[in-house]
């Protein structure tokens, strides 16, 4: 479909990033880097800290609906979800929908999609009411065609939940609220990674109109302006800035827009002076217990203090290496970091992001948006209240969702931000240096550009960056 | 009619020895003018960067659009281009068109009592009754969607309601006009399959696909295909002006049979092929679109801050009711004229909007190429 432009043969290509292969696909949410293995609190500590009359209470449930038809744990798992059906806080079906099927919707059933974890079906099956579906584009595509590949990956999502029946999208708390009555299964759009706006305010606007309600700063790279708690990359690394000045423009925009900061796949330090900056509550939508397992993408009990204190919320991440900080995990392993959470900030800070379709491997008894009942039956076994499980399954984001719309409210005697960011900091070969005089010049016809002139702009363009070097 | 009285009466006062511009006011106050191309957006990128906060459109002086002038002018509707320059094309010109569609919307955000944002033809005319200038945007260059079905389609959604298919560089999928003159190569003859996948999904969207800047080829075979009317945003007659900008008689006479529009440009160099030129000699324009093609497909596209040289008498955006004036001093009538200013426009707007949701529901619009389904999923670019 490309054909080559005839001057810069290798113009037409040099500023694409290609997702093509379903083996991009491992890699691209590999934090399970070895550097980041740290020891895991195994189940035997926890076993063999339970008082004695624990197992007898545990023997007793386990046994209760074995000898009578009383009302078991998964009974009331299922009706709890019945009533507080599940928003979840991250899903990348459409990453799987890319890398599989080019985007091609009409080669995709949405009710079963066999190569994913994620489908009509299951998510009925899982009591999941809202997904919030990340409009994801790898790293790689930072300082290329980011910004195209998320308004392509945006694009999917709308065309997603207009197509099905049973979706709806959403970009209201009213909406959200309204689609339960509906008996929708509510879609909200979220972008990973900060990349994808290109440091413009302007490209942020915009995917808010497009319904964006939610943004990550980072994903696994660094941006101009944000610094990642994976460093993958290795591009833009500064000393002791975790949000520059411009990054703290783009906290207050997102403010002033209505669109929730998400601290997930930030450094530490990113997501303290972000929480530190934002008016309205923040999340990590797809994050869990450092305590419990020591991978950086995960968040220190000091990080969840500074969370639960500006009335934050933590969506706890499924995928085995965050949990068991190791390839293999169960469902008890996912309820330790509930426990853990909710001892340290409480229930009221707790939500659960799932990240089924962007890791690679998850806990037995939780390998699909299906199985979230399981993960209730759980904690309802742990002695969750169900009001707590309330709050986790969707009463807390839809808090945070409500007070994140009053602060936009409030928000409407500011204007537009036009802060931009300093062109040294973003000065690269996908960039038109728009200081390039040459385009002040309008030659007959206004505009236009002789024929010659591509080759002299490229010449200044690479010039004056060897000059800035 | 719902101009205010100190407007009427100043135009009164001035035109007073002129009873065509007594007229012509007049008409334009009962029809819009609806322009289709004004590149202030481009200027405001180039002397403010998009920093609103830096320009007063009350007074500023450097540019052919300013807002006295626009409600001198009786500008009822514009199309504000969102254009970026083929040098970003390959680099970042998805960006850099955002942003320039962002700007647009903060313009009318930062001056409501004078600019209302729209998408739809009832959109114009809801603004014109409020007696603002309805503020469309059309995007102007096949690059700014990198070659991306779904970049258009969120296009659509921020509002964008035309696509110009190039602008002076050849697209991996269609040629630009200066194939025509012999200064580009040829690459897609006309339009590559691609490009026609995205007239088709253009029509289906509701998206006016705009043939300014086109080349000849690309002219025929978008016209042949369409399902819907086409626009030429900021062309003139090439019988009148031989500049392969210009649109020629027998695509008028398409035009005419597929009931589209040619936005007349006054920019000198397509007016009269030189740098000079005056009010009669755009009118000599219309009046060539007028009896080749019909009055009912002739429209104004003035290409305001767009171009270094505007004809005298029709300096900046204040001038056209002048340009209205002549009209009516040759003979046209107060129809044709009405029609000129805004009816033909709305017509086509119409009908493309009513071929968007013909598409909706009937998937059988698509059939003529194939793999175009009902939420056109296999269009992915």
């Amino acid at each position: 479909m490309m054909q080559m432009f005839r001057i810069d043969s290798n113009a037409a290509h040099a500023c694409r990033h290609h997702i093509v292969s379903s083996t991009a696909l491992e890699t691209l949410h590999s934090v399970h880097a070895a550097s980041q293995q740290g020891g895991k609190q195994t189940d035997l500590k926890m076993l063999s800290g339970w008082p004695v009359n624990m197992w007898l209470w545990i023997l007793l449930t386990f046994i209760m609906p074995l000898l009578t038809s009383a009302y078991s744990e998964k009974e009331r798992a299922q009706e709890l979800m019945d009533r507080f059906p599940l928003i979840d806080g991250h899903n990348d079906l459409p990453l799987k929908i890319r890398v599989y099927y080019n985007n091609r919707l009409s080669q995709i059933d949405l009710q079963k999609i066999s190569k994913a974890a994620t489908d009509i079906y299951r998510l009925r099956a899982g009591s999941v009411q809202t997904q919030m579906f990340a409009a994801y584009v790898p790293c790689g595509a930072q300082e290329k065609d980011a910004v195209m590949l998320t308004l392509e990956q945006i694009d999917l999502v709308r065309r997603m939940c207009n197509k099905a029946q049973d979706l709806e999208l959403v970009t209201t708390y009213d909406d959200l609220t309204n689609s339960m009555m509906k008996q929708k299964i509510a879609c909200l759009i979220s972008i990973e990674g900060g990349h994808s706006i290109d440091s413009s305010l302007a490209v942020l606007r915009m995917f808010y109109e497009l319904g964006v309600r939610s943004m990550s700063l980072t994903h696994n790279c660094n941006t101009p302006w944000a610094e990642t708690s994976t460093d993958l990359y290795g591009v833009f690394q500064r000393e002791n800035n975790s949000l520059t000045p411009f990054g703290k423009s783009v906290v207050e925009e997102m403010n002033r827009l209505g669109m929730i900061v998400d601290l997930s796949h930030s450094s530490w330090e990113t997501a303290s002076a972000a929480l530190k900056h934002s008016r309205a509550p923040v999340i990590f939508s797809h994050s869990s217990s450092h305590s419990i397992c020591d991978n950086k993408r995960n968040v220190p009990d000091w990080l969840l203090r500074e969370l639960e204190q500006k009335n934050g919320l933590i969506m706890v991440n499924l995928y085995s290496k965050f949990i068991s900080c190791g390839k293999d995990a169960n469902i008890s392993d996912v309820a330790d970091h509930f426990d853990h959470i909710k001892k340290i900030i409480g229930a009221k800070s707790i939500g659960i992001g799932g990240d089924f379709d962007g890791a690679d491997s998850f806990p037995q008894g939780l390998q699909d948006v299906s199985k979230y009942p399981a993960l209730i039956q759980e904690l309802l076994k742990r002695n969750w209240s169900e009001q707590d499980l309330a709050d986790v399954l969707r009463r807390n984001f839809l808090r945070v969702f409500k007070e994140v719309e009053n602060v936009r409210d409030n928000s409407k005697h500011l204007i537009p931000s036009e802060d931009q960011i300093p062109s040294e900091k973003v000065k690269n070969l996908c960039r038109l240096d728009r200081q390039n005089p040459i385009l002040q010049r309008s030659i007959s016809g206004a505009k236009f550009i002789l024929p010659n002139l591509y080759l002299m702009s490229s010449l200044l363009l690479f010039s004056s960056i060897f000059m800035n070097k | 009619m719902f101009y205010p009285v100190f407007w009427e009466t100043a135009g009164f006062i001035l035109s007073k020895s002129d009873p065509y511009l007594n007229r012509a006011y007049q008409l334009m106050s009962e029809t819009p003018l609806i322009d289709g191309h004004n590149d202030l957006p481009w200027q405001l990128r180039m002397q403010f960067n998009n920093q609103l906060n830096k320009v007063n459109l009350d007074t500023l002086e450097t540019t052919h659009t300013n807002i006295p002038k626009i409600k001198e002018g009786r500008l009822g509707a514009q199309f504000w281009a969102a254009y970026v320059p083929c040098e970003t094309q390959y680099k970042d010109a998805v960006r850099q068109t955002l942003e320039q569609i962002d700007v647009v919307h903060r313009m009318c955000e930062k001056y409501p009592d004078t600019f209302k944002f729209v998408t739809t033809s009832q959109g114009i005319m809801d603004a014109f009754k409020e007696n603002k200038t309805a503020s469309l945007i059309g995007v102007e260059g096949g690059h700014s969607i990198d070659s991306s079905l779904g970049t258009l389609r969120t296009m659509y959604q921020l509002g964008v309601r035309y696509l110009t298919l190039t602008h002076s560089c050849n697209t991996p999928w269609a040629d630009n006009w200066r194939v025509d003159d012999g200064s580009d190569p040829i690459q897609s003859g006309g339009l590559s399959p691609f490009g026609k996948q995205l007239i088709v999904e253009m029509n289906r969207l509701g998206m006016l696909i705009d043939l300014a800047h086109v080349p000849v080829s690309v002219m025929n075979q978008t016209l042949t295909m369409s399902v819907a009317p086409v626009i030429f945003s900021h062309s003139s007659a090439y019988a009148v002006c031989r500049h392969s900008r210009n649109v020629p008689d027998e695509i008028l006479l398409k035009v005419k049979e597929k009931k589209g529009i040619v936005m007349v440009n006054f920019y000198n160099d397509y007016v009269t092929c030189s740098q000079k030129a005056n009010i009669s000699d755009v009118a000599d324009h219309f009046d060539h679109i007028k009896k080749v093609g019909g009055a009912e497909i002739i429209g104004f596209g003035g290409d305001y801050d767009g171009v270094p040289r505007t004809p005298e008498g029709l300096e900046d955006v204040s001038k056209v009711p002048n340009l209205v004036a002549e009209l009516l001093r040759r003979g046209w009538t107060d129809e044709e004229v009405k029609a000129a200013l805004g009816n033909n426009l709305l017509r086509v707007m119409s009908e493309v909007e009513r071929v968007r949701t013909q598409s909706t529901n009937n998937p059988g619009l698509c059939e003529r190429v194939k793999r175009c389904g009902k939420d056109n999923s296999d269009h992915t670019g």
